[in-house]
């Protein structure tokens, strides 16, 4: 039941923003035009840097294969590739037994 | 058109994701069908699966969607709708929807909303194909499913950087978080890293152009 309240509440502010571009007129101060370029920017950090760790106790080959992962995000700035190459090193570091 | 090929593996990242955070077929999909934005999707399946509060991935969900209003009032200076047409070109507005209809310079509504609707119905048939995926992965958790969580978010945020004071923003909204989810439940480092993070990164690029 909690699911579909927030879900509620996510088409709210959602449809919510839309709309109210469209329709009302205002400035926004130049601060908090800046402000909304960097909100993707730190959401988006803060969701990897809490997850990252995992919670086998395999800290090291994670961040490792995250770094590698993020490489080739910047060099193909292709989500798919980027997960696909990452998946892949992080299975591969798995085999190498003593970890 | 590259704009679908890019929605296609954000859609099933999404969903693969939202299956492993516990969400059900339908609720995977009713995200996609009503709320339809997929940065903001991605980050609230992403708080499910921290066990983060319902008013934490709302709020979250404001946060990253409020820019919204931006396109809308660019859009609205552009495209002349009437009362009905505002509501339907506001339900299925994207950053790709609004991004396309500008670049092209179309005046015409029915081009707006048939580039919404396009997106729109590749979103949904790339959560559909990745739920009905992430639901026949056998025990996601051997495999380390959630892996997939944080080099997601990495793939969708290196792009983005493109400045010194992008990276700086990244870097220590990225720390705070990490630091705060050592004391704080759920969604809480989230929001307060997002939400600090945009107004350092503000601050920080007060003499520059925006």
């Amino acid at each position: 039941m909690s699911f579909w309240f927030t879900c509620a509440g996510m088409v709210a502010v959602t449809f919510g923003s839309r709309l109210a571009g469209l329709t009302v007129r205002l400035r926004l101060p130049a601060f908090w035009l800046r402000f909304l370029h960097f909100v993707p920017i730190a959401v988006f950090a803060a969701l990897v840097t809490p997850s990252l760790q995992g919670s086998r106790g395999e800290g090291g080959i994670r961040v490792v294969a995250a770094a590698l992962s993020g490489v080739v995000a910047w060099r193909t700035r292709q989500l798919a590739v980027a997960i696909v190459a990452g998946m892949a090193a992080f299975w591969l570091l798995r085999l190498i037994p003593g970890q | 058109m590259p704009l679908w090929l890019g929605v296609v593996p954000f859609g099933l990242a999404y969903a693969v994701i939202a299956r492993d955070a516990g969400l059900s077929l339908v609720e995977t999909q009713a995200l996609s069908l009503l709320v339809f934005a997929g940065s903001a999707q991605v980050s609230a399946v992403g708080l499910f699966a921290r066990g983060s509060s319902g008013l934490a991935v709302v709020l979250t969900t404001f946060l990253l969607n409020v820019r919204h209003v931006l396109y809308g009032m660019s859009l609205a200076r552009r495209v002349p709708m009437t009362p009905r047409e505002r509501l339907a070109g506001a339900f299925f507005l994207t950053d790709e929807a609004y991004g396309v209809s500008i670049s092209r310079g179309s005046r015409a509504f029915p081009f707006v909303l048939g580039a919404e609707l396009s997106l729109f119905i590749t979103w949904n048939l790339a959560t559909l194909a990745g739920a009905l995926l992430g639901g026949v992965i056998p025990d996601p958790e051997k495999i380390g499913v959630d892996f997939v969580f944080p080099i997601a978010f990495l793939a969708l945020l290196v792009p983005l950087l493109r400045r010194r004071a992008d990276v700086a923003v990244a870097v220590v909204a990225g720390f705070v978080a990490w630091l705060l989810s050592k004391w704080l439940p759920g969604g809480l480092p989230v929001l307060a890293a997002g939400a600090g993070g945009a107004l350092l990164g503000a601050a920080l690029t007060r003499r520059e152009p925006a």
